[in-house]
């Protein structure tokens, strides 16, 4: 009998984790909704209910609002960092990350200690505190976390283009301006299109800002559907309204997948990064809007460190630090701040190691049958698009009876963690690996290698920044993951980021304020570590 | 300009990758109509060399000038210095027909003209059948005349063609060599071929130039250039066996060698191998040094055999 091929059998096992771990779970849940309520009069009045309307248009407004304006800004910033080779490049692009290891509560407290009326800039210059509450200051979290995101997929998309068709134009007398829409508008579009559409859907489902930032006039339809299954106990509406989410973000987020598909350098080319023509007004223009991204980030990082030492209230030096090691904080909590560390390194550890093996195993699949690769693409997608809540409450209602309970939910947790930055530890892996000619991978196979061996022994060692940053993504996703940990999660198993939001919903905004720039510390330490092991080979 | 000014004129051009250099002092002059092949290993600096020319890179010291004018600060889309890669980079989104009409069409030329030009290049390089076909449905070869039409219809006044026949299948490529050479020559236009194929740079150019580790090292007709190799590396880049001569090292062809009886043990060689090349026979020995010649002859030789060696005819290389 033929044995079935090794990349039939990693398809068929990535397959079945995602699927026994996200859409049963979450196929259960709708069925489970939407059959008692009676169906399309279920789906027809959650469509109608004003309410439902309200969170719709929410979502669908700081969605496209975030999406518009980060692309307005990532663009320029992504064309700079694509195209032109300076001085520590490759660091301050791997730097760009950073917000990816923070959860968007972290933002929503470091947009307040900019912006807020106490804050760092607020203060002095009250104008500005306008960025601090409602809708402008949920965009602003959402720019803060997303414009990098727009900026590295930019720069991907340059980074695909073909430096000898740009090379033959110039040669044939077309200007820079034909250059650009001849050889690279195209894939630097498709890079910030995808960046755009991924800030849409993390916008448009986004948790912690509207909550803290708005009130519930901005809720999102992520936060109605916690609400309508945790605060008012319809677990039913909540599942109806999850079904919709789904549908309706089913679109944006099949438009991602195939975009991300086309963001691959041909097979041998390399656009290669030239020194920035300072000569052209245009280089300035993009120097400075990249240079103000990275020291609006930055600034942020800063004024969260600055405010957890000292106080806005004019209380004493460190008092917050000191207060987040208190035993009133660990009574609060259930939890040490020791304890809270321990469990979040620890599941975004496992998270990155269940991330990194499925990414491995997804990433061979789709360059040996590069046809699965759309549908495959989406389906790691979708627990994405289930958005954190839903999944969590799927795989609580569907898992955690058949786990015995509360007590193994830390799986749960580590599952989760892991399925929300598979697409993006994926993508890491999948881009590289595409612009590697097949002869080296060819060649160990006639010498008579399996697929799967010469996969590992001739492509992966030569993708190893891809895997770095695949490692990195799942870690930091799992590092900062707020909404579905603290869906799933018990005090023995709380993490810092639930920690954070339960210190913040108790207005203990010091020891939260602490808590925040510990996890910014610990995210800076982790990804110094991660980072600095393979910067040298690139600069 | 005078007649007898050169077209291009490279003066003591340096290039550099990061901190290795890698074009070290390079002169030379091309005239009007003057093909020249630069001929080199890989990784000698041809490329590079080109791309300075093109202006992509910028000479870390020399000058570079065309017509008299020196070329440095002129950005490369106003040089008027076309440009052919080993892979063709034809707009995939336009067909054979929008890519030849393209830089006629930037520089506003008049519908008349631009047909006419379309006209003469796809006649002259054999394209008129796959004018309304995209790149994707062409042939290796016949993307590359595509992509020479392309830049002929620039009207540059030079072309660099960097290994453009490279990734050709070996049965077009011949004559690939004989239509850009013909199409060169109707439209006057002075080019650059760089290659590390010997046969094709013996071929193709007017005169020929030999680079190594980023240096020029013989200049002239390409039989001058063949048939008075300066160095040793020059003559087994060429092709020849050096040899141990009375007066010295000498190259010698692997035509020129006859293989007999042994003789003299420093003339005393082993076959290590032996086989048919078309209707003659190429055979590798090995010498008392270790060092390894190769000979051609109507007849096979018995691999492990010992033969001596003598030759007809030799170049005396400097010591």
């Amino acid at each position: 009998m033929r044995r079935p091929s090794s990349e039939l059998v990693l398809l068929a096992a990535v397959v079945a984790v995602v699927g026994a771990f996200a859409l049963v779970p979450a196929g259960e849940l709708f069925a489970r909704s939407l059959g008692p309520s009676g169906g399309l009069p279920a789906l027809a009045n959650a469509v109608t209910e004003p309410a439902s309307q309200r969170t719709f248009s929410n979502s669908l407004v700081q969605g496209g609002l975030s999406a518009v304006l980060a692309v307005a800004v990532g663009y320029p910033a992504g064309v700079f960092v694509g195209r032109y080779r300076w001085f520590g490049r490759e660091t301050v692009r791997a730097a760009l990350l950073l917000p990816f290891l923070l959860p968007s509560l972290v933002m929503v407290l470091g947009v307040l200690d900019l912006f807020g009326g106490s804050g760092v800039v607020g203060g002095p210059v009250p104008a500005v505190r306008w960025f601090a509450a409602g809708i402008p200051g949920i965009v602003a979290v959402n720019l803060f976390y997303n414009v990098p995101i727009v900026v590295v997929l930019t720069a991907t998309g340059c980074e695909a283009s073909s430096s000898s068709l740009e090379e033959t134009v110039a040669s044939l007398g077309g200007s820079p301006a034909r250059a650009y829409l001849e050889a690279w508008a195209r894939p630097s579009w498709v890079g910030a299109a995808c960046g755009g559409l991924l800030t849409f859907v993390f916008s448009a489902l986004s948790f912690a800002p509207p909550i803290l930032l708005c009130g519930s006039r901005c809720d999102t339809v992520e936060v109605r559907v916690y609400e309508l299954a945790e605060v008012f106990g319809a677990p039913s509406s909540a599942g109806v309204l999850a079904f919709l989410l789904v549908v309706l973000f089913l679109a944006p987020a099949l438009a991602y997948v195939l975009l991300r598909r086309r963001l691959r350098p041909a097979r041998g080319w390399t656009a290669r990064a030239r020194p920035p023509p300072w000569g052209a007004p245009g280089t300035w223009a993009l120097g400075a809007t990249f240079a103000a991204v990275v020291g609006a980030e930055l600034a942020l990082v800063l004024a969260v460190v600055v405010r957890s030492v000292v106080p806005a209230g004019g209380g004493p030096l460190g008092q917050g630090w000191r207060l987040l090691g208190s035993a009133t904080t660990a009574a609060h909590l259930g939890i040490s701040v020791e304890g809270a560390v321990g469990n979040t390194l620890f599941f975004a550890a496992l998270a990155a190691g269940v991330g990194i093996v499925l990414a491995t195993a997804s990433a061979f699949v789709t360059s040996r049958r590069p046809r699965t690769a759309t549908g495959l693409g989406l389906l790691l997608f979708m627990p994405v698009l289930f958005s954190p809540v839903v999944l969590a409450e799927a795989l609580a209602t569907f898992w955690k009876p058949l786990l015995g309970g509360s007590a193994n939910v830390w799986v749960l947790i580590v599952l989760s963690q892991s399925l929300l930055g598979l697409p993006f530890a994926l993508q890491s892996l999948e881009i590289p690996l595409a612009g590697l000619p097949r002869a080296g991978a060819e060649a160990a196979e006639t010498l008579g290698a399996s697929s799967w061996a010469a996969y590992v022994d001739t492509e992966l060692p030569r993708v190893r920044r891809g895997i770095q940053t695949a490692v990195l993504f799942a870690f930091a996703l799992g590092l900062g993951e707020f909404t579905a940990t603290n869906f799933l999660v018990t005090p023995r198993y709380e993490t810092l980021p639930v920690a954070v939001y339960d210190l913040t919903s108790a207005r203990l905004y010091p020891a939260a304020g602490a808590a925040a720039a510990l996890l910014l510390l610990l995210s800076l330490v982790v990804f110094a570590l991660i980072v600095v092991s393979g910067v040298d080979e690139r600069e | 300009m005078s007649a007898s000014s050169p077209l291009l004129e490279l003066d003591h051009v340096s290039a550099s990758w990061g901190r290795l250099e890698v074009v070290r002092s390079v002169s030379f002059r091309v005239a009007e109509g003057e093909l020249l092949t630069l001929l080199g290993p890989n990784g000698s600096g041809k490329t590079t060399l080109l791309r300075v020319i093109a202006g992509f890179e910028r000479p870390t010291a020399g000058s570079v000038r065309l017509g008299g004018r020196d070329l440095a600060g002129i950005p490369p889309y106003r040089r008027s210095i076309g440009l052919l890669f080993q892979e063709p980079a034809l707009f995939p989104h336009r067909t054979v027909l929008e890519n030849i009409a393209y830089a006629p069409l930037l520089q506003r030329r008049r519908s008349e003209e631009v047909r006419s030009i379309v006209s003469e290049l796809s006649g002259l390089l054999s394209l008129e059948r796959l004018l309304d076909r995209r790149p994707d449905r062409l042939s290796g070869g016949e993307q590359q005349r595509v992509a020479l039409a392309r830049s002929l219809a620039a009207r540059p006044k030079l072309i660099l063609l960097d290994e453009p026949f490279a990734s050709v299948d070996v049965e077009v490529r011949a004559g690939l060599h004989a239509e850009f050479r013909t199409a060169l020559r109707q439209f006057g236009t002075a080019a650059i071929h760089v290659t590390h194929d010997r046969e094709e740079g013996l071929f193709l150019g007017d005169r020929l130039a030999l680079i190594f580790d980023g240096r020029l090292h013989a200049e002239g007709t390409p039989q001058e250039v063949f048939s008075r190799p300066t160095s040793e590396r020059i003559a087994s880049f060429l092709g020849y066996n050096v040899l141990a001569g009375p007066e010295g090292p000498v190259a010698v062809l692997p035509e020129e060698i006859t293989c007999g009886p042994p003789s003299a043990p420093a003339r005393t060689y082993t076959v290590r191998a032996s086989g048919p090349v078309g209707r003659r026979y190429l055979s590798v020995l090995e010498g008392p040094g270790g060092g390894r010649v190769e000979v051609r002859s109507d007849a096979p030789l018995e691999p492990g055999a010992s033969v001596g060696v003598s030759w007809s005819r030799e170049v005396r290389l400097p010591r």
